[in-house]
């Protein structure tokens, strides 16, 4: 329908026209993409959730050290893996809407709501959004950790990995998990499962961040360990001075001067 | 030798008992009826030279070619089975521009040499059932002449597939007399003109006829101009310098 | 066909190639060359190794790099190898770096229309002694280069090569001439960079780095005696002279 008004959600009216691009070879533009190697570990005290911090178009590395671990609430982080605007919207989208229930509810979110929300949205558009979910939080039955899948289903594991990094993620917990670890077990088991990732999987690289989670507490956990640091270039790649070509040259004064001549005398201003 | 003939002078493919392979043997005979012809390597390039049998004052003398190009920087005189030599002239020839194709350069001149070696030697073979490719050696000898990187060489070639680098070779009927001739010669710092006349000199030594330029063909390969054959005015000059 | 099973045509393809990652590159100087290639070999998101040469010396003055689909790669230098133990036994020398990029051309034509999946960088020291660098594509298209990038990191590696090594898109300065050749030390600095930089920003390039450097015969090793790790592969230092410097690059 060709019409000037916009109804909320997404709009559609450009995929009979892409579909068609597509079939006369044009091909649609790479969007970012997570590569990604993201974890979630329940210990003793909570859910330790992990990522590292590679972001790729095909094979170039679009950002060294993005964040993947978003925010939903206080109590509650969401690790995304797939197309990286997908997994940002969708967990801005989540965190807004979770924010507006614990207001109107008056009561601290849980993490099933914060599921429940992202799993509906994703199965209402069948897949189209491309956004692998590892939710992970504390809240007023205990501690939780989820897999939400692009297409809406949900897995609930004391152990869970995601991304293209999650073969190499979950072969170090599957070696090493343990019931009732230590907050210090679970960081160490969840750095070494995003390394992993970092290393044996292109899709992902860089940093290792981490989140801990607890009953009383959130602890975001930045740049937990940085594995791969750039190194000192061999050689200086100043341009000397005068370097740059240019066509023309038209340098412009930006001073202006004027007189100015009153046209009467010796008037004080009327101040009064 | 013609005396020890025997049943084993017929195969071109089997020993006789003393270890020797007739056919061969009568191949290099063939040659010696040839007409002569003389080759000298110098510094600055290599001089081929060849007798014309003009038998009849009817005959285009032209049209006698017993000196041939087989690539810019290679030519060939030969001496024997004129007509056996176009096959292994054809073989040297695909065989240098096939080693141009594939490398970008020029073949040496031993390496072509070879080529055409390996090509003498593959009388009476044959595959499984099928007919051989060649019934008999070749009946002609050739001098192959050439310059590379390792500057101006000649070569002689035997219907036996036999190369051997020579300073200076004669072949052919007059080739003893020519060979003992050269050997007395030539020398280490000759020039390319004195090798022009020392060619000359021998053919006209060894030659029946008197040496004009209708009965001798003079070729010359050198590593800035190639391969070329003297034209019919350098040729006269030559004559009338010697 | 009550199930519709045989009711379209179906059409099933094989596909013999892969694309194995990694970069390669190669730098001609005045009278020495550089050949480089990471070592990371990859098939999408996996490694398979991290060290699978991608730089080979063929000759005392030839290095050959090859990069695209390894078993095409590998079986390609294996038979250029083969080609030019040939070469020697017919024709008593080393195959000249002229001789050997036109054989790699009429190698890689022979396949045209099942191709090595391989594109190949040659370098070495030509017969004059210049430094000499050599690209193909696949089919044997070839061409004499002062630089060349390929393979997956060639479109960041090769706009860097344009600027530094032949200056483009730089105005040069009254009273200043440009060189045609930069020395060693510069071009092994370039090298090193180009790499360092292609693992930052590619996925499929990283683990290690193997730089050779042909130095023309009578040429010092000035420019290289400075450099960690320099280790000679040709046992006489009187003709061309070939060396290896190995460095890590960084593995995620």
């Amino acid at each position: 329908m060709n019409s000037v008004y916009k109804g909320p959600g997404f709009d559609f009216s450009n995929t009979n026209r892409n579909a068609f691009l597509e079939t006369r070879g044009l091909p649609l533009p790479k969007a970012t993409s997570t590569g990604t190697t993201i974890v979630g570990c329940l210990f003793k005290d909570g859910i330790v959730l992990g990522a590292d911090t590679r972001a790729t178009t095909g094979p170039i590395v679009a950002d060294k050290n993005c964040e993947k671990i978003h925010y939903i609430a206080d109590n509650i982080r969401c690790c995304g893996a797939g197309t990286a605007a997908d997994t940002e919207f969708s967990t801005a989208l989540i965190a807004s809407n979770i924010e507006m229930h614990a207001l109107s509810t008056g009561r601290k979110p849980k993490v099933v709501t914060a599921m429940t929300m992202l799993k509906q949205m994703l199965f209402r558009n069948q897949g189209q959004i491309g956004a692998a979910l590892v939710l992970g939080g504390v809240d007023a039955s205990g501690p939780h950790l989820f897999t939400i899948h692009p297409h809406g289903s949900t897995d609930k594991l004391p152990y869970v990995t995601m991304g293209s990094g999650s073969l190499a993620a979950m072969a170090v917990f599957e070696s090493s998990w343990k019931p009732n670890m230590s907050r210090k077990e679970a960081l160490d088991l969840v750095t070494a499962a995003i390394s992993a990732g970092i290393f044996n999987d292109l899709g992902s690289g860089s940093n290792v961040d981490a989140c801990v989670i607890t009953a009383t507490h959130t602890e975001m956990l930045r740049n937990f360990v940085k594995p791969n640091e750039r190194v000192q270039k061999e050689k200086s790649y100043r341009f000397a001075r005068g370097t740059t070509a240019w066509k023309k040259e038209d340098i412009r004064n930006l001073i202006i001067s004027e007189v100015v001549v009153p046209t009467r005398e010796g008037e004080e201003m009327d101040t009064s | 030798m013609f005396l020890t003939r025997s049943e084993y002078d017929r195969g071109v493919n089997t020993f006789s008992p003393e270890g020797r392979l007739f056919q061969v043997e009568y191949a290099i005979e063939a040659i010696k009826l040839g007409s002569t012809t003389v080759g000298v390597c110098t510094q600055e390039g290599v001089v081929l030279a060849v007798e014309k049998r003009v038998q009849s004052p009817l005959l285009e003398s032209s049209s006698i070619e017993k000196i041939m190009e087989i690539d810019r920087h290679l030519g060939c005189a030969m001496s024997g089975l004129i007509a056996d030599a176009r096959t292994m002239i054809d073989h040297a020839r695909v065989t240098s521009q096939n080693h141009a194709f594939t490398y970008d350069e020029k073949i040496k001149v031993e390496s072509a040499t070879q080529a055409v070696c390996d090509l003498a030697l593959r009388f009476g073979e044959s595959v499984h059932d099928e007919e051989a490719m060649m019934s008999r050696p070749f009946g002609v000898a050739l001098l192959i002449a050439g310059v590379d990187e390792n500057g101006p060489q000649l070569y002689h070639t035997d219907p036996s597939g036999t190369f051997v680098r020579y300073e200076a070779k004669a072949v052919g009927s007059g080739s003893e007399a020519a060979q003992s001739e050269l050997q007395d010669k030539w020398h280490k710092q000759m020039t390319l003109k004195e090798a022009h006349v020392l060619t000359l000199r021998v053919l006209k030594q060894v030659m029946e006829e008197k040496l004009d330029y209708h009965n001798v063909q003079l070729a010359q390969v050198t590593s800035d101009k190639g391969f070329e054959i003297l034209d019919e005015v350098r040729l006269k000059a030559l004559i009338e310098d010697m | 066909m009550p199930d519709g099973s045989f009711a379209h045509p179906q059409q099933r393809q094989f596909n013999p190639y892969s694309e194995n990652g990694g970069t390669i590159l190669a730098i001609a100087g005045a009278d020495f060359s550089v050949i480089a290639g990471d070592t990371r070999q990859s098939e999408g998101y996996s490694i398979q190794t991290r060290y699978a040469p991608k730089v080979f010396r063929l000759t005392d003055r030839a290095v050959l790099a090859v990069n695209g689909f390894a078993a095409d790669g590998n079986v390609f230098v294996k038979k250029v190898k083969q080609r030019l133990e040939w070469y020697r036994h017919a024709h008593a020398k080393d195959m000249p770096l002229r001789a050997i990029a036109r054989m790699i051309q009429t190698m890689l034509y022979a396949q045209r229309f099942f191709p090595y999946y391989v594109y190949n960088i040659l370098g070495g020291i030509e017969e004059d002694g210049s430094g000499a660098v050599y690209s193909f594509d696949p089919v044997g298209s070839y061409e004499r280069e002062a630089c060349r990038a390929a393979g997956a990191a060639q479109s960041l590696v090769q706009p860097f090569l344009d600027n530094q090594i032949y200056f483009k898109n730089q105005q040069s300065l009254p009273g200043q001439s440009r060189p045609l050749h930069l020395p060693l030390p510069e071009v092994l600095s370039i090298v090193i960079d180009s790499f360092t930089s292609a693992t930052e920003r590619h996925i499929e390039v990283g683990d290690g780095l193997e730089m050779y450097v042909v130095l023309a015969k009578g040429r010092s090793i000035q420019g290289l005696e400075s450099f960690r790790g320099v280790q000679e592969l040709t046992p006489n230092p009187d003709g061309d002279r070939v060396f290896v410097i190995r460095r890590e690059l960084k593995k995620d």
